[in-house]
């Protein structure tokens, strides 16, 4: 009985897979696959820490179409953020032989053992997005340290300058102990200390979830009285801030947050957002990709590699601007 | 021996509008922000979500019964609605989704009381499937995305505001409350629940149907948590998978403040609201004083089992 309800559900996860693989082709082009296909080619492994974030859920289809132009394989597996569940993950893609494992971490301890049992069988390790402590050969992310200091200094710019910046500030703040969310209030913090008149107030933690952000926000903006700009430690979570700050009549509070989402920056062309970081999936998923080709080619790689950011304000939104992407692009 | 009495008798009818006159006195004391019309009219609005899932959560509980799925249904229910939404992007658009949202909602509703009461699988086991099923499907509606560029009328029901000031999905949220409050009070339907929670064999016996209420009472606790959704989606003008997550909990919890008992034939929905409120009130001043969420977990813990206690003390005078 067992066995029957598994296969059943085998059956089930193949054709909704096959399913999902078909809706993304028919939007591709099909000349590129026969273009490598014939060469010593290898097979990725892509382990995501799970797809229930827009940020996340982009990653998937962009690796495998990407490597697919690459004329690269691809097999890639869902953690649903559970740390055990990705390390069988990546042993069950160790067993399907792969060449080479991105992975994007659950957390930087969780994947320790599946990273083991690639370092055993000499597979090449490349973590994405997050990063590991040990065991991995290239870090494929971004500096969110960067982004919370180039938001900051934004900010400092749109109040009038280190001297003239004046009130308080609230943070919204993403998930207790992410990494994520200490590099976006460290270096943010880093920042805003230059301005010996700005205060910050930091919210309870929201989960980078919108529908926490919204009643953080009403209750800051209730309990504190000059606040001047609202910083979100993602878009989402401050374009939540924004609407509030938007039904409450608080018009020349700045909001800010991190991500690039299209929604925010849609928001940045209407007025009614201050700025963001991009934190484009595309270029970061691309870059993962090229380094494992870079990798299997034998070609040296440093230990990081940065796939950058930039600030999207009012000055150059338009560029910005495609209500297609759920992300801004620094794909050029 | 009379005054003592007397004591238990307040105790025993008004024991969580105590408990919530103390927490108000608290948080007024704690923060000179608490105690203003601007934060109450917030708190109404940030209670009105999660009190409706908690309605329908008040009347399964009543029934014996749990349901886990609700979280899910609210965030499937929510997606359908924006994506319709957002796809017709007119008034007659916005209805249609609204009411695709609810039809989808009473459908899942359905299957997972049906589940229980003709194929009898425990109610815990039916609707956490459910809660898994209708999670899957809110994220496959668009591969983990959220739908934003809502229509902006769209955004009045969950986001609007009358005078201004009183959140439209607050003063649902209470008429909700009334209507269902009235419901389980004077209809036959109403009353049948507390019989079929309190002995569901004798309750059959004397000729209620079981089955059939059983249903019902489900699809109406998910019809609640999709209109929830409908709402959320609305408020945060866009419709995103994840949302909900954890509801169900919440609204378990402020059932059971309320006064429901998780064995069945007991519990109010008025009482459940009462404990959404209470539930809203340690978050907002938590927020307002600035203290950090991890005490708001476990002051959260707290408060659920001293209103339990209570609850339990009170019942046990009764007798």
């Amino acid at each position: 009985m067992k066995k029957k309800v598994l296969t059943v559900l085998l059956v089930v996860a193949t054709a909704i897979s096959l399913v999902g693989c078909a809706g993304k082709a028919k939007n591709e082009t099909t000349q590129t696959e026969s273009t490598n296909a014939s060469k010593d080619t290898f097979t990725i492994g892509f382990s995501n820490c799970s797809q229930d974030t827009p940020f996340f859920a982009n990653m998937t289809p962009i690796i495998e179409d990407y490597a697919k132009e690459k004329g690269v394989e691809v097999v890639s597996l869902n953690a649903d953020n559970d740390v055990s569940k990705q390390n069988k993950d990546i042993q069950d893609l160790v067993s399907r032989g792969i060449d080479v494992l991105i992975v994007n971490p659950v957390n930087e301890d969780g994947p320790s053992a599946g990273i083991e049992a690639c370092n055993k069988a000499n597979i090449p390790v490349i973590t994405v997005d997050k990063n590991v402590k040990t065991g991995n050969d290239v870090w494929v992310g971004r500096d969110n340290k960067e982004m919370g200091r180039q938001v900051g200094q934004k900010l400092i710019e749109l109040l009038g300058g280190p001297e003239a910046a004046k009130g308080t500030i609230l943070e919204i703040q993403g998930t207790a102990g992410s990494t994520t969310m200490m590099n976006r209030r460290d270096g943010f913090h880093e920042e805003i200390e230059k301005a010996p008149g700005l205060k910050i107030v930091e919210s309870s933690y929201c989960d980078f979830d919108r529908s926490k952000a919204i009643p953080a926000t009403q209750d800051l903006l209730q309990a504190n009285k000059d606040v001047v700009a609202i910083y979100g430690h993602n878009d989402d979570m401050a374009l939540g801030a924004s609407q509030v700050v938007k039904e409450q009549g608080f018009n020349n509070v700045l909001v800010c947050g991190v991500d690039g989402l299209m929604e925010a920056v849609l928001a940045i062309k209407d007025g009614q957002y201050a700025c963001t970081a991009s934190n484009d999936p595309v270029l970061l998923g691309q870059t993962a990709v090229d380094t494992a080709i870079d990798l299997m080619a034998g070609k040296k790689v440093e230990s990081f590699v940065d796939a950058g950011t930039i600030i999207i304000d009012s000055s150059n939104v338009d560029e910005y601007v495609d209500e297609n992407l759920d992300f801004a692009t620094m794909v050029k | 021996m009379k005054t003592k009495l007397s004591v238990s008798e307040i105790l025993k009818k008004y024991n969580l509008i105590i408990m919530l006159i103390i927490f108000i006195i608290i948080s007024a004391v704690l923060s000179p922000d608490f105690f203003t019309f601007n934060n109450f009219f917030n708190l109404l609005q940030q209670a009105s979500i999660p009190g409706i899932v908690a309605i329908g959560m008040t009347l399964v509980i009543i029934l014996g019964g749990i349901d886990l799925s609700v979280g899910s249904v609210l965030a499937f229910s929510g997606m359908i609605t924006s994506i319709v939404v957002y796809r017709t992007g007119n008034m007659l658009g916005i209805i249609a989704g609204c009411l695709l949202g609810i039809v989808i909602s009473a459908l899942l509703g359905m299957i997972t009381g049906v589940l229980i009461s003709r194929f009898h699988l425990p109610d815990f086991i039916a609707s956490l499937a459910m809660m898994e099923i209708a999670r899957g499907a809110a994220l496959l509606t668009t591969g983990g995305n959220p739908v934003f560029g809502l229509n902006k009328s769209f955004h009045i029901l969950g986001g609007g505001f009358i005078f201004d000031k009183i959140a439209i999905s607050g003063v649902i949220w209470i008429i909700l409350t009334v209507i269902v409050a009235l419901l389980l009070k004077y209809t036959i339907f109403g009353r049948s629940l507390f019989a079929i929670g309190g002995n569901s064999e004798a309750a059959m016996l004397s000729g209620i149907n079981t089955k059939r209420n059983y249903a019902i009472t489900y699809v109406i606790c998910a019809i609640l948590a999709g209109f929830a959704g409908i709402l959320t989606a609305s408020w945060m003008s866009t419709g995103q998978p994840t949302a909900g997550t954890g509801y169900e909990l919440d609204a378990i919890a402020a059932s059971v403040i309320g006064g429901a008992s998780l064995s069945g034939g007991a519990g109010s929905v008025v009482g459940t609201f009462g404990g959404v409120f209470l539930l809203q009130i340690i978050t907002n001043i938590f927020n307002l004083v600035g203290l950090q969420s991890y005490y708001q977990r476990i002051a959260k813990g707290l408060i659920i089992i001293f209103a339990v206690l209570l609850n339990k003390y009170v019942s046990k005078e009764r007798k």
